[in-house]
C-alpha cells in the first residue's frame, strides 16, 4: 500500500478509476484536476478528514487496490496540529480569503458580459480591456504576489501542490494576454474563450485556495509566521497604489449595477 | 458548599477519584520564563521583551492546570499573567495591551484562558484593545481545561 500512498493521484485513478469515484464521495475533487501530480498521502493529508472518515476512506482505497487482501493502511501523518474541520482563517489567510470574494464577483459577471458583447463597438472592447485591466492588477499584482513573493516561501515551493497553485497563476496570466490580443484583432471568438477559460481556472483556483490550501497551511504555520505574513501583507497593503485599488473595487461595482447582477456575499 | 452549586470559576472539584494519570517524564524541566516581573499590573508594555515579540497572556491558573505549559506555550514568548475575575483596574489593563499592539508593535498575541466563564473577560479586553489600536496584530485565544486539555485554540 505504501508504495501508491508514495504515487501522484492521476496515476492512482489511472491504474484503478474506482478510486476516484471514492475520493469524489468525500469530497476530494482530484479526478476532474488537470494535474493530478500530488502524492496519494498528501491528498489525503491536505483534506483533514476526521479519523473515523479517513480510516474508512483508506480502507475502501486498499479494497479497490487489493481485492480480497486484508490490508494495513497505515495512518497518514500530519505535520500541523489542529483537526479542526471548521474554517476559521488566521488573520493573513482571512485577508486573501477576502480579496478572493472582489474576484469572485467579477468571474460570476463574465458570462453576462459576453452575452453583451460586440467585438466591433468601442464600449464593448472598452469593458473587456477594463476586466483584463481588473485581472492583472488586483488578481495578479496585488493578490497573487503575496502569494509567490511572501506566503508561499514558508512552504516547500517545490511540492507538487504548490507548482500546481503556480501553474494556475501563469494560465491565467496566458488568458489576460491572449484576450487583450483577441480584443485588438475584434476576434469575438478569441475573447470569448479566453475569457470564459479563465473564468473557470479561476473558480476552480479559489474554490481549492479557501477550502484546502488555506487551512492546511493554517495548520503547519507557527504562530511567530502568522504574526510575520500579517505584517507583511500589510506593508503590501500599504505600499499598493490605493487608488489603483479602488479602481479596480470600482470596475467591479459599475459592471454589477450594469448588468443588475446581485452582489456575492 | 454543595460541589455542584455556585460559579463554575469557584465550584469544588476533585480531581483525585479514579485518578488514572500518565506518569511525567522523569527529570528537571527547564522554565521557559525569559523576563521579570510577569503580572500584568507590575509590568511595563513597552520593555524590551515586548518589542516585536510574541507575547502569551495567560489568565493565572492557566500555569498550574496546564503540565506543557513551558514547553508548548511559553517557549519563545514574552509573557504576562492576570486574573479577569479577581484582579482590581482591569481598565489599565486594556490600555497596556493596546500599548503592545502599537508601541512595542509585539507580532502576535496569544491568550491563555480556563474554560470557566469568567476566564472569557480575558479575552474581551484583549478584544477591546485591538478594536481600540491603530494597529493591527493576529490575536489567538486558547481554552483549557480544569485537568489541563486544550479545548479550543482559535484565531479571533
Amino acid at each position: 500500500m505504501e508504495q501508491y500512498l508514495n504515487m501522484a493521484v492521476k496515476e492512482v485513478i489511472t491504474k484503478f478509476p474506482e478510486v476516484g469515484k471514492i475520493l469524489e464521495e468525500y469530497e476530494i475533487g482530484c479526478v476532474p484536476c488537470g494535474v493530478g501530480s500530488c502524492l496519494l498521502k498528501d491528498v489525503v493529508e491536505i483534506h483533514n478528514l476526521p479519523d473515523e472518515e479517513e480510516q474508512g476512506l483508506m480502507a475502501r482505497i486498499a479494497r479497490e487496490i487489493y481485492p480480497g487482501l486484508e490490508i494495513t493502511v497505515p495512518r497518514v501523518e500530519r505535520k500541523g496540529k489542529n483537526r479542526s474541520k471548521e474554517l476559521k482563517y488566521s488573520p493573513p489567510m482571512k485577508k486573501l480569503v477576502d480579496e478572493h470574494v472582489l474576484i469572485k464577483r467579477w468571474i460570476a459577471l463574465i458570462p453576462q458580459v459576453l452575452e453583451a458583447f460586440n467585438a466591433e463597438s468601442t464600449e464593448g472592447a472598452q469593458l473587456v480591456l477594463e476586466g483584463v485591466n481588473f485581472i492583472r492588477s488586483y488578481a495578479d499584482r496585488f493578490h497573487h504576489a503575496k502569494e509567490e513573493d511572501i506566503l508561499f516561501k514558508y512552504f516547500d515551493e517545490n511540492s507538487e501542490l504548490l507548482k500546481t497553485m503556480l501553474e494556475d497563476h501563469v494560465k491565467g496570466r496566458g488568458h489576460a494576454k491572449a484576450i487583450s490580443e483577441a480584443v485588438e484583432k475584434k476576434d469575438r471568438e478569441g475573447i470569448v474563450e479566453h475569457l470564459m477559460a479563465y473564468r473557470e481556472l479561476l473558480t476552480e483556483h479559489i474554490k481549492k485556495e479557501d477550502e484546502i490550501l488555506y487551512p492546511w497551511m493554517d495548520r503547519n504555520l507557527s504562530v511567530t509566521q502568522v504574526g510575520e505574513l500579517f505584517s507583511r501583507f500589510i506593508e503590501v497593503d500599504e505600499a499598493t497604489d490605493r487608488k489603483g485599488i479602488e479602481r479596480c473595487e470600482s470596475f467591479v461595482l459599475e459592471v454589477e449595477k450594469k448588468f443588475q447582477k446581485e452582489v456575492i456575499k | 458548599m454543595n460541589e455542584f452549586a455556585g460559579c463554575p470559576g469557584s465550584r469544588m472539584v476533585d480531581f483525585r477519584k479514579g485518578e488514572t494519570r500518565e506518569e511525567a517524564p522523569l527529570g528537571k524541566v527547564q522554565s521557559q520564563l525569559r523576563q521579570w516581573p510577569v503580572q500584568l499590573h507590575l509590568v511595563s508594555p513597552t520593555a524590551p521583551y515586548y518589542q516585536g515579540a510574541d507575547v502569551l497572556l495567560t489568565a493565572d491558573c492557566v500555569g498550574y492546570a496546564l503540565g506543557s505549559f513551558h514547553t508548548d506555550y511559553l517557549k519563545g514568548k514574552s509573557l504576562a499573567i492576570a486574573c479577569p475575575k479577581l484582579d482590581q483596574g482591569q481598565e489599565v489593563y486594556t490600555g497596556k495591551i493596546k500599548s503592545w499592539f502599537e508601541d512595542a508593535k509585539i507580532n502576535t498575541l496569544t491568550v491563555l484562558i480556563m474554560q470557566v466563564p469568567c476566564c472569557m473577560g480575558l479575552v474581551d479586553l484583549a478584544q477591546q484593545a485591538l478594536a481600540g489600536s491603530k494597529r493591527k496584530v493576529p490575536v489567538k485565544a486558547v481554552v483549557v481545561s480544569l485537568q489541563g486539555e486544550i479545548l479550543s485554540e482559535k484565531w479571533v
